[in-house]
């Protein structure tokens, strides 16, 4: 029995009715989104490969438990998408929801945490503070009553909270708008986009120009470089976040362990490696490098709350680029002043727990031309109108 | 066991190998005692649980992890042995040579590659039952809950040269770096330099031992022997594991003489226990005495095997065949048959090689020999991670059959094997070559060498043009299944042709989808034949199909190695007075790194000491400032929102620090010590982050006079507190404090206690306040000095606590407590820092536009009438809807009722709006105060 393919390829039309830019998460959602809504003539264009950037560099954390309103509601959708996930594209994305636990370690931390659980709560999002009792059930291994310079108070502890096979989410995605028609082509780079009359008219690409009337920037990394490309600058500024696996050990760890204090978070995969992240670097870079300074940092906030792991070894470290911008929340919806551009960029250190409620409200967006009440508060005009999002608290170390 | 397999040399103990008693040689690795013992099966595979024995002898293979004294997934086979080590097999149970999950090789048909992603998630609630079983049996070593590991120190080291390598290249390219006049540092994962003419004696020249006695002799080279260079980053700085230490080495010029490793073959049950690589035979043999009792066969296409098949009959062993890939009639060397254009296609046995089956590669009838070991030489994959990791570029040339550098990063430079040189003359040359052009760089005026290096460089072109290769075809043709490219992941080649088939055509979704390369050895064994088959599957060129992003580290690297000593000794910074508060009682909390007092006696006494009489808290751990030069003012003119060209020499100014979109950042004073002096303070927890943000700032501006020293370490500085401070400190002072010739606001230096101080008239607590910054050595003596001199007067240390509350009374906020992320000083009840009318500064279109559209919430004092203090981060509620939060909140003796600070919406912000706080589940109503809550007018702070 030969294996079924997960996509074709194809020849590169010379017009869609809708080009999406990035083969990662966010585009490929939108496409199958899109498809489901009975809009199939659509290109995915990817530079490299299917989850080449930010999808396939990221930690595969998956949680809703913000700190706004807006941001709850929206990763709460996205929370909910996932968990059905797998059933409806028939690909198990190995979605474990094993609980995500937000330490603090000084009063104000706790304060924060009080403070987001209060406001999950009241939307119905599952998360609680608890105290170390509580914590050592759930992580007998967390350094919690022995030495250490900054003791583990509190921890905001969310259930639905866990990680997913990001490699698998992309791929499903991937397969998806393929099967319902639409075409994924990968290795093909824009390298313009054409404006006429303050509409949209055509993408061109290193395998030729492409007729559209609508465009979906859906990249990360280079989000600001395509966008100037139709004459919209994003406020976005790219810095590189690292991340870094361990050998694989039998799983001992199944929550998700995340401290801003300590700038670390870690996780257990179901292959027993450890998966160990930081903050961004500080500075903005296009660098997919990884750096010794960040092995040294992690290692030693990890230990901090793990001395048991120093005999554990790094196995492999990397970089993705994060899009950040002022106020730590995405940039999504249509472009102000030209007709036919839409984005769902800016998703920073955030974006691919993101994937399927951006996708989805994207093509909802779309296919209506009406802006679904979710997405508006983040709309690129928010910046010029003063109205931020305020999840730069919330966000730091916790992607 | 077996005596003809006794260790050569004497000093003989015991480890313990699964609980039982293996004998050693002191020299000896783990995996040669074992083997010494006849223990040939080591661990259990990942996936199938297949037996695995030694492999590699090099710590690349998975196939010798075992836990060593708790410490998971140890490559004995590079670990030397120790008396007493407790060695244990990782992934078997109850043990490697019998392991209950066998069985799962079995059930190879039903896990395909991938099968995984197809099955076990319908319906929704079976996946986490699958899920569990799944973290049952994944991984491969376990931690120990109780051993946090060995001491562990870090090393900084500067070098003009770094050889990675100790082999033939690496020692010429040292000397000759060296004799150039370059500081060269030469690094060497072995105990011994000397590469693979080590183990591989026939290879060893006569020039050999005095090469390696010149290089440790030589005062231009320092030697770092079982050190591993695990990276190359930027700007050419390496990290280094040598045991228990990190170094960390920058070096101008970096020379990679790292050769490579040997490349398996891939061909049914390559993975059998008895498959060995040759140069795995040759380091058992010839570094520690171990001996190979049967049969072998030995597969070839190089002088290797031939020289690896002479050295095992010199041993004892009887080589049955030697089967050369290379085309050519059969004959025989030494008696040993050898099968020309032939390939092993399998081998027979169960848990250990008992035979093979070779086969002519043109195709025809295979036949089988009898053997125990089968011993494959075919060629290296070069070692080139660490020129690909910092950024050189390579590509794949089809006449050797590996990647080339085509473009080197600034700085790098590499010879011998990891270039395909294998002839030791060529390495040689090359290696010195790469010595003197990197030599040449950091001495670039050297005629002398220049000429050396041009003479070098012809050399080696001679040499290349007339150099040959023959490779070998790595992938036997056959239909068997169990074909393991991957020994880290059970990949097999059948795994790999389907992935391609199902899209999984780009080399690195490949990776991804089949895990092959992703295991503990990181595509060193594997690599090369899965894109080889990657190339094969999708009819692309090797070149064409690429290779998977080399990531550091090239070797895996303990995390207590990386994090080092710190973790036991992480900073915590104390103020000069810190041990007297700790003498006086003090419960002490933590503020970012530093700890300061929280509370001494308690926070009901230490208030009315403030309010009534005096108080003194230490205040050392804020940030402090010195700016000098004449565009000082200028600066701060655009640093912050409100005035400072126009205060005054001798006054000090409350401001606050905003972003770009107009958002607090810290507050903190300035003063005017001089024209063209200011002293700054920011808060404990911003200090650094202002720091930064200074600088950033300043860097844009090079033209500027303007000088600014961090001193937040250099100065201690006090707080004292309350109606009676006047009367304590002018005693100590040698200025006027009378209110009219020192009044609130007004800064001065001046004599404390004998110590010459900066003295700030402030008002943070409500009441008269003088903070005393001086010299930090002096700290504890002013400290005491004003204590002292107050003791009459009824003064009291205070902690963070009790300023916490008398703050709160005057509804003087903190940037990160009562301000976030969205707050702007013109909402956060600040109006009075922003002065539009100034020309720029940092967040004035954000600030004009929020002026414009006028507050949306504010942050506003609240008093309960209940007197029951709502917890910080309790939620406002309006509308229905949480619209807000609390922000500070206690019981206040002056208000005599629990007050707070709160973010409310605009529409209810007004002096006497009621507003919904959520507690417990329960709305309680609050009222908005506008008024501070104690002392109103300012009287006490001014008086």
């Amino acid at each position: 029995m030969s294996p079924e393919p997960m996509w074709r390829t194809h020849e590169l039309k010379d017009s869609y009715d809708v080009v999406v830019i990035g083969g990662g998460v966010h585009g490929l959602a939108t496409a199958y989104y899109l498809a489901r809504l009975g809009i199939t003539d659509v290109a995915v264009l990817e530079a490299k490969y299917v989850g080449f950037g930010g999808s396939g560099r990221n930690t595969a954390i998956v949680r809703s438990n913000y700190r706004t309103p807006e941001g709850i509601a929206f990763y709460d959708l996205s929370v909910k998408l996932y968990e059905q996930l797998a059933a409806e594209l028939e690909f198990n994305v190995m979605f474990s929801q094993h609980g995500h636990l937000t330490l603090a370690h000084n009063e104000r931390g706790v304060s924060g945490l009080v403070e987001r659980a209060n406001m999950n709560q009241w939307l119905e999002v599952d998360s609680r503070v608890i105290f170390p009792e509580e914590i050592q059930e759930l992580v007998p291994e967390l350094n919690l009553f022995g030495h250490c310079r900054f003791p583990i108070l509190a921890a905001l502890y969310h259930p639905p909270g866990g990680i997913i096979r990001h490699d698998a989410v992309v791929w499903a995605y991937a397969r998806g708008v393929d099967r319902r028609g639409g075409q994924v082509h990968q290795q093909t780079e824009v390298t313009g986009i054409e404006v006429r009359g303050g509409a949209v008219e055509a993408v061109v690409t290193n395998r030729g120009r492409v007729k559209t009337r609508v465009v979906v920037n859906a990249t990360a990394g280079y989000a600001s470089t395509i966008s100037r490309m139709a004459g919209v600058p994003l406020p976005i500024e790219t810095h590189p976040l690292q991340a870094c696996v361990t050998e694989p050990l039998k799983p001992f760890l199944n929550a998700v362990i995340v401290s801003s204090t300590l700038h670390v978070y870690v996780s257990q995969t179901d292959r027993g490696e450890l998966v160990l992240g930081a903050e961004m670097d500080d500075y903005a870079s296009y660098s997919l490098r990884g750096t010794l300074g960040f092995l040294e940092g992690a290692a030693l906030h990890l230990l901090e709350l793990f001395p048991c792991l120093a005999n554990v070894h790094v196995l492999r470290q990397w970089a993705g680029l994060c899009d950040m911008t002022p106020d730590y929340s995405p940039i999504m919806g249509a472009a102000p002043e030209l007709r036919g551009l839409y984005m769902t960029v800016g998703w920073g250190t955030y974006g691919f727990k993101a994937g399927p409620a951006s996708g989805f409200l994207m093509a909802e967006l779309i296919a209506t031309g009406k802006t679904p009440p979710r997405l508006e508060p983040f709309a690129l005009t928010r910046f010029a109108a003063d109205r931020l999002v305020g999840e730069k608290a919330a966000a730091s170390v916790s992607h | 066991m077996t005596d003809h397999n006794a260790p050569a040399a004497a000093g003989q103990f015991e480890f313990l190998y699964n609980g039982r008693p293996v004998r050693s040689a002191v020299g000896q690795t783990l995996a040669g005692a074992l083997h010494a013992q006849d223990e040939h099966i080591l661990s259990r595979s990942f996936k199938y649980h297949r037996p695995r024995g030694l492999f590699c002898c090099s710590g690349r293979c998975p196939n010798c992890l075992c836990t060593v004294d708790g410490e998971p997934n140890v490559r004995i086979c590079i670990t030397p042995a120790a008396p007493g080590m407790k060695v244990e097999s990782q992934n078997a149970w109850p043990s490697p040579k019998f392991d209950l999950l066998a069985v799962l090789d079995r059930l190879q048909a039903f896990m395909p590659v991938g099968f995984y992603y197809k099955r076990m998630y319908k319906p929704r609630r079976a996946w986490p039952i699958w899920e569990r079983v799944i973290r049952q049996i994944a991984g491969l070593g376990r931690i120990d809950r109780h051993n946090s590991g060995g001491r562990y120190e870090k090393l900084n080291l500067f070098a003009d040269v770094a050889v990675i390598g100790g082999g033939w290249a690496g020692l010429h390219a040292a000397l000759a770096a060296a004799d150039a006049g370059a500081d060269v540092v030469l690094i060497d994962e072995q105990p011994e330099l000397g590469g693979h003419l080590r183990h591989d004696p026939d290879l060893a020249q006569d020039a050999w031992a005095g090469m390696l006695r010149q290089a440790t002799d030589h005062a231009g080279v320092r030697v770092l022997t079982s050190s591993s260079a695990f990276g190359c980053y930027e700007e050419n700085l390496l990290g280094i594991r040598q045991g228990n230490r990190l170094i960390r080495l920058r070096a101008n010029q970096v020379i990679v003489t790292t050769g490579g490793w040997e490349r398996p073959l891939v061909f049914e049950n390559n993975d059998r226990p008895g498959v060995l690589l040759a140069s795995a035979v040759q380091r058992l043999m010839h570094l520690e005495h171990c001996r190979f009792a049967g049969a072998a066969v030995v597969v070839t296409d190089n002088a290797q095997g031939y020289r690896a098949a002479r050295q095992l009959v010199a041993a004892g062993t009887s080589v049955a065949a030697i089967v050369d890939v290379c085309p050519g009639p059969p004959e025989f060397a030494a008696d040993i048959p050898v099968f020309r254009g032939h390939t092993v296609v399998a081998v027979r046995g169960s848990r250990h090689v008992a035979g093979v089956e070779i086969a002519p590669l043109a195709g025809g009838p295979s036949q089988s020999i009898a053997c125990r070991w089968l011993v494959q030489a075919v060629g290296f994959t070069p070692a080139s991670a660490l020129l690909y990791q910092n950024g050189c570029q390579l590509t794949y040339d089809p006449a050797c059959d590996h990647a080339v550098v085509v473009q080197y990063a600034r700085g790098m430079h590499s010879a011998g094997a990891v270039n395909g040189t294998h002839d030791p003359h060529a390495a040689a040359l090359e290696g010195r070559l790469a010595g003197l052009a990197a030599a040449a760089t950091v001495r670039p005026h050297d005629v002398s060498l220049a000429a050396l290096l041009a003479d070098a460089r012809r050399r080696l072109d001679d040499w290349q043009a007339r150099r040959a290769t023959c490779a070998a075809q790595y992938v036997a043709e056959s239909p068997a299944k169990k074909k393991f490219v991957c020994l880290c992941e059970d990949v097999t080649e059948q795994d790999l042709c389907d992935a391609v088939a199902e899209g999984y055509a780009n080399i690195e979704t490949l990776k991804r989808y089949s895990t092959v390369c992703m295991g503990p050895c990181q595509g060193k064994m594997c690599q090369a034949a899965a894109i080889a088959l990657c190339a094969r599957e999708t009819g692309r060129t090797i070149a064409d199909t690429g290779v998977t992003t080399a990531r550091p580290p090239e070797q895996p690297v303990p995390l207590g190695l990386l994090a080092g000593r710190a973790v036991r000794l992480a900073l915590v910074r104390r103020t000069p007075i810190h041990d007297w508060h700790e003498r006086a009682g003090a419960q002490l909390t933590d503020a970012g790194d530093w700890k300061r007092p929280r509370v001494y006696s308690s926070v009901e006494q230490e208030y009315d000491a403030v309010r009534c009489h005096a108080g003194l808290i230490d205040a050392s751990t804020l940030g402090k400032f010195d700016f000098r030069g004449r565009g000082a003012a200028e600066f701060f003119e655009f640093m912050y929102p409100n005035r400072f060209a126009n205060l005054s020499v001798g006054r000090v100014r409350y401001g606050v620090l905003c972003d770009e979109a107009g958002i607090l950042l810290d507050d903190g004073t300035i003063s005017r010590l001089q024209d063209d002096q200011f002293f700054l303070t920011t808060t404990t927890g911003n200090a650094a982050a202002i720091d930064s943000w200074f600088r950033w700032w300043l860097a844009a501006r090079p033209g500027l006079d303007v000088r600014m020293t961090n001193v937040s370490g250099s100065y201690a500085a006090m707080n004292l507190a309350g109606p009676r401070s006047r009367e304590i400190l002018q005693p100590l002072a040698d200025i006027d404090l009378a209110n009219a010739a020192f009044p609130y606001l007004a800064a001065a230096r001046c004599i404390v206690a004998g110590v010459p101080a900066v003295v700030l008239r402030l008002g943070f607590v409500g009441e008269c306040s003088y903070e005393i910054h001086v010299p930090a050595q002096f700290g504890l003596a002013v400290w005491e000095a004003v204590l002292e001199a107050g003791h009459h007067a009824g003064i009291q240390p205070f902690g963070v606590e009790a300023q916490r509350l008398l703050r709160l009374e005057k509804k003087h906020l903190l940037p990160g407590i009562d301000t976030d992320a969205l707050s702007n000083p013109l909402e956060a009840g600040l109006p009075f820092v922003v002065r539009l009318e100034k020309p720029d500064f940092i967040g004035r279109q954000a600030l004009e536009r929020a002026a414009r559209r006028g507050p949306r919430q504010m942050l506003v004092g609240f008093r309960m009438p209940d007197g029951f203090a709502p917890e910080p981060s309790s939620l406002v509620i309006h509308d229905g809807r949480p619209c807000g939060r609390v922000t500070s909140s206690g019981y206040s003796p002056a208000a005599g009722a629990a007050v707070g600070l709160a973010w409310v919406p605009a529409a209810i912000a007004r002096n006497g709006d009621t507003i919904q706080i959520q507690v417990d589940g329960r709305l309680l109503a609050a009222v908005v105060h506008d008024a501070p809550f104690y002392d109103p007018a300012g009287d006490k702070l001014r008086s």
